[in-house]
């Protein structure tokens, strides 16, 4: 019966070419519009790093005296200060840990062949790819030894691999980072995040780093942040060494605490290292706060998806309802002007429910066919993103959810566009039509 | 009253040209009242339409009380159609949407009529029709004849002094119809002229004058004087 | 007007295709109008007068990595360089490029930090006495920096307590108009108010601190420097092309980066806001037109509908004028009604986007223009099915099927 229905359905659009096209047209150009708007936002704000966000943290803590405020909503800074970075870092924790942020050196080899360019540099402790799930093609991390002895030493991925080595096994080899030659000791794939989470600082859309140092080996060259630097304390902050005993706020903290028990230990540990600061003269305030959040719960506290972006979403659902009226009117005139057909039909025995079951299997493929136009719509509308802003190019994609999303959406909102005409249509006594045969 | 010479109509599909009324000459004076009869296709509803200015002819001269109908153009034949021509159809063509005053004030708007002067006669017809108490009703909520009844007050709400119905009685029953008959009849007396096209013998012998269309010309027409044995046939 | 009554009155009877019209009118009115400002809110703060002329300059950034180049010197060289390169009007070190997104910004107060007492958030412009000819800035009171007051440095100290301010940061904190010669604080730094400029606006666009800025006669010295060039028109894209291998010329142990005009600095800045006036300019296009096809396609419906009914008008006496003004009048009470709701809801809506999405209070003009705008399409859109339905033939009334 479904495949007579189909069948059915089939011979009516041919009969009616044109109000089928409109109808079809309407409904994709609205699945268009959605979906162009619902994939930005769906990339923006789905899980970067689902088989991890919910053990990956950001610390936070409240390190200002009592009375000052920050521009979030909690008033708790972004950013850690350096003293606190490390000696966290540091402490005798079993959790994997990283202080990090990101500066930026002209890269070259020191030879002619290689035209030097300007790179853009995480520096961190070495669970850093363990944290974040990169993936290693040639090497691996550096040793906690190396990182202790500020060995220079690098992780590259595999683009600027390509680029300083033609995609070579290069470990062992060295390159420059300004006047720092450093050694190859890991290549890994390019980390490809839709919204780079970990450090939403500087642009949430940025791209994430290519080259990987330890971070006490940047400290150590005094190499300055390419980030923000947040203070609220009058104090001296003119040379490096000033600012790594300051109450400036630079750096970025991620812990990954597996389960329930250890994210309340390392809690505990969070406030007893913070009374212990207090006894130093730091943490002046009554109410010792921190921050701990996953990677969505973080996401959603810096606010990454933008306002604008949920406005279209919005409007775009709108649009959408107004595609569905046009063809609720434009299904009504279609079946009604097919209710003698439906009295012939009704009166050689279908039941009411086979009216409405017939009429509905129509929108649905209606709803199909609208649905895979609107696909094409929404990657011509994406496109168009993606020229207006280049920063959009990895956000005005759509992902597998999104184009099966798209005929899911449109098949619904041709069946809510359809329910009430193929009700009317059903609801026909068969006589008034016959008689007038 | 109204006179037709001649009068040709020819229907051109892709393929196909329809002769609907060859010839057709017909004269009606003031006061008459004549049905018209003859089988299915014969051209009883072209000539219907030509006489009502429904639709155009192709060729001919028709000429209603003194006004060639051949000369004008559209405004002037609904606003001629407005004054002069009451039309009652067979399947009452009553506007759904309106209720029973509105229906009949229909007219008498696109005459212009102010509406304490429509009230007043839509009144009077809803009065004469019998259904004075129904003015709020919805034609849904009538029976047949009473909706025949409102579209005939509909009809004489102008004033014409011409009627054309389309098979009057077509859709209703046998008392009904009477009923609907006798009302025409009363009204042919007051004055107006009626053509009334029917396939009903027994209703057409009860007009004065009877003409049969047949192959879209006026086959023969032969005055009743209360004696049916008079029938003519082709 | 005697007529409107029984075509409302029949409207009431037949509600469904009037509902479905009305609900298209008002959600589209609700739509239109929102988008429509939120467009022309977009379209002021990307047109805003930034006070430079972007077509002639241009930016670019030099990030040097020789072991033992002296900054202070080389920013020099480059800058006097630059300066005497063919087609270039002027050039200038500079902390941050102005549009650009990134800069720095403090506290500017009447008083020292400590005490209380009025203070704004300030852009802060740290570059030689050049700053002021490169980026085309007018000096509305006071002066420029003298070269001696300019101090060029490796590290922060020897701040300098000089500086000037823009006029509407002037007027802000000194509503009186006496700002020159006054002195303001900057955390327990001092600056001693030379001169005031006309508009020029800092490296952020959105917040109240565009329009105050300070400049400062400070160069840091460093491995990564910004210069911003101005060029005589139409000479930029030639200077811009040679400028890196200039550079290179001057000193090889360096990148030269961001090579770009201040209109693209400023294009890029904006690029957000332009996408999401862009994409709301296509909606409202689609959505008008959709809605005219909505309109048309309703009112053909209602037509097929009503073909016995228009028929029976016309043998009754109606002209086609009169069937053309009833359906013209019946399109217009749905319409009206549905302005009228949409209308309601568009004000609903713009307080909820003003409550969630901080956006400004929608004037009552923008719900006014676009429901004129949607009553005329909507209009046009019937004057074709209503010219059709007056061609319907009046003998339609005499067929029985």
């Amino acid at each position: 019966m479904f495949l007579h229905y189909i069948d059915l359905s089939w011979r009516s659009f041919k009969r009616t070419p044109l109000v089928s096209l409109l109808m079809v047209l309407a409904i994709a150009i609205g699945i268009g519009v959605t979906m162009t708007s619902l994939s930005i936002h769906h990339m923006m704000s789905k899980d970067p790093i689902p088989q991890k966000s919910a053990v990956l943290h950001h610390l936070q803590l409240q390190t200002m005296d009592e009375g000052q405020s920050y521009f979030s909503k909690d008033d708790l800074p972004f950013q850690v200060t350096y003293q606190d970075a490390m000696n966290i870092q540091n402490a005798n924790l079993p959790y994997l840990r990283s202080a990090m942020y990101k500066s930026g050196f002209s890269v070259h080899l020191n030879s002619p062949e290689q035209k030097p360019f300007v790179e853009e540099v995480r520096l961190s402790s070495r669970d850093i790819f363990a944290m974040f799930d990169l993936k290693f093609i040639y090497g691996g991390t550096w040793t906690q030894q190396q990182q202790d002895d500020i060995a220079p030493v690098a992780v590259i991925s595999k683009s600027i691999n390509d680029k300083l080595f033609k995609g070579e096994n290069s470990i062992g080899k060295s390159f420059y980072l300004d006047d720092i030659r450093v050694q190859v000791v890991g290549v890994i794939e390019d980390w490809i995040t839709p919204v780079k989470y970990y450090d939403t600082n500087n642009g949430s859309f940025d791209d994430p780093e290519k080259i990987f140092i330890p971070l006490s080996l940047g400290i150590t060259n005094e190499v300055h942040t390419w980030g923000n630097t947040n203070g609220w304390k009058n104090e001296q902050d003119d040379t490096f060494k000033d600012l790594l005993v300051s109450e400036n706020l630079w750096l970025q903290f991620w812990v990954q605490l597996n389960n329930e028990q250890e994210k309340q230990e390392f809690g505990q540990y969070i406030m007893s290292y913070m009374k212990q600061q207090q006894s130093l003269g730091r943490f002046n305030r009554e109410e010792l706060d921190y921050n701990l959040f996953n990677v969505t719960e973080f996401m959603d506290y810096r606010g990454v998806v933008k306002h604008d972006n949920k406005i279209m979403v919005t409007l775009s659902f709108m649009f959408l309802a107004v595609c569905i009226a046009n063809i609720l009117s434009l299904l009504l005139a279609k079946f009604l002007r097919r209710a003698p057909e439906i009295g012939v039909r009704r009166a050689l025995g279908a039941s009411k429910r086979q009216v409405f079951y017939q009429h509905l299997v129509e929108v649905s493929l209606l709803g199909l066919f609208g649905g895979v136009l609107g696909i094409v719509f929404a990657q011509i509308g994406l496109w168009g993103v993606r020229v207006s802003h280049g920063a959009y190019d990895a956000l005005a994609n759509m992902d597998v959810t999104m184009l099966m999303a798209a005929p899911v959406i449109a098949i619904t909102a041709c069946i809510v566009a359809g329910l009430y005409p193929a009700w009317v249509v059903c609801r026909t006594t068969p006589a008034i039509y016959l008689k007038s045969q | 009253m109204l006179t037709m010479n001649n009068i040709n109509k020819i229907y051109q599909t892709d393929m196909v040209q329809t002769h609907a009324l060859r010839d057709f000459n017909l004269q009606v004076d003031e006061g008459e009242f004549i049905a018209v009869t003859g089988p299915s296709g014969s051209g009883k509803t072209t000539f219907l339409n030509i006489a009502g200015m429904l639709e155009p002819f192709t060729a001919g001269q028709y000429i209603l009380d003194g006004v060639d109908v051949g000369g004008l153009n559209d405004n002037q034949r609904a606003d001629l159609r407005n004054q002069k021509i009451g039309f009652i159809f067979q399947g009452f063509n009553l506007i759904p949407d309106l209720n029973l005053f509105e229906n009949i004030e229909v007219p008498l708007r696109y005459r212009g009529i102010k509406a304490a002067e429509r009230k007043r006669r839509v009144e009077q017809r809803l009065e004469q029709v019998g259904l004075a108490s129904r003015a709020k009703h919805l034609p849904q909520q009538l029976s047949g004849g009473q909706q025949q009844r409102v579209a005939i007050a509909r009809a004489l709400a102008g004033e014409p002094r011409f009627l054309l119905a389309d098979e009057p009685t077509g859709n209703l029953d046998s008392l009904m119809a009477r009923q609907v008959m006798e009302l025409l009849e009363q009204i042919n007396r007051e004055g107006a002229t009626i053509v009334m096209v029917t396939h009903d013998p027994e209703l057409a012998r009860r007009a004065p004058r009877n003409i049969q269309v047949v192959d879209g010309q006026l086959a023969d027409f032969t005055l009743y004087q209360g004696n049916p044995a008079k029938v003519v046939g082709v | 007007m005697s007529e409107l009554k029984p075509i409302f009155n029949a409207l009431c009877r037949s509600k469904v295709g009037a509902i479905l019209l009305l609900l298209q009118i008002a959600i589209t009115t609700a739509i239109v109008s929102n988008s429509a400002f939120i467009i022309s809110e977009k379209i002021a703060y990307l047109e805003q007068d930034t006070g430079y002329p972007e077509q002639d300059i241009f930016t670019f950034e030099v990030m040097s990595f020789g072991e033992n180049i002296d900054y202070m010197r080389q920013a020099e060289l480059d800058e006097t360089a630059i300066r005497q390169m063919p087609g270039v009007i002027d050039a200038v070190t500079v902390n941050s490029v102005p549009l650009s997104g990134g800069g720095s910004s403090s506290s500017f107060r009447l008083v020292p930090a400590g005490q209380k007492g009025k203070g704004v958030q300030a852009s802060i412009f740290e570059a030689d006495s050049h700053f002021i000819n490169t980026f085309g800035i007018k000096i509305l009171e006071g002066r420029n920096f003298t070269e001696a007051e300019v101090s060029v440095v490796e590290e922060y100290s020897q701040y300098p307590s000089v500086g000037l301010i823009t006029k509407a940061m002037a007027d802000e904190l000194f509503p009186d108009g006496d700002a020159l010669g006054k002195t303001l604080y900057h955390g327990d730094l001092p600056m001693q108010i030379i001169g005031i400029t006309d508009v020029m606006k800092g490296p952020w666009l959105q917040s109240e601190r565009r329009d105050r800025s300070a400049i400062l006669p400070f160069v840091f010295a460093q491995k990564l420097t910004l210069f911003s060039v101005r060029t005589e028109p139409e000479q930029r894209a030639q200077v811009m092309q040679q400028i890196e291998q200039y550079m290179l010329n001057l000193e090889n142990k360096r990148v030269i980066e961001g090579l770009k005009g201040l209109d693209d600095v400023k294009a890029d800045y904006v690029a957000p806001d332009r996408l999401t006036m862009r994409m709301l300019l296509v909606m409202i296009v689609v959505l008008t037109l959709i809605t005219a096809l909505g309109i048309f396609g309703l009112t053909l419906f209602n037509i097929s509908k009503r073909t016995k009914q228009i028929g029976t008008r016309r043998a009754l006496g109606a002209r086609k004028s009169d069937i053309i003004r009833y359906f013209v009048i019946e399109n217009a009470m749905i319409s009206m009604l549905g302005l009228i709701v949409g209308s309601g809801a568009a004000v609903m809506m713009a307080q909820q986007l003003m409550k969630h999405y901080s956006l400004s209070q929608m004037p009552l003009f923008y719900v006014l223009f676009t429901a004129v705008g949607v009553l005329l399409i909507s209009l046009l859109a019937v004057v074709g099915p209503a010219k059709r339905a007056a061609n319907i033939s009046p003998s339609i009334a005499t067929r029985t099927i």
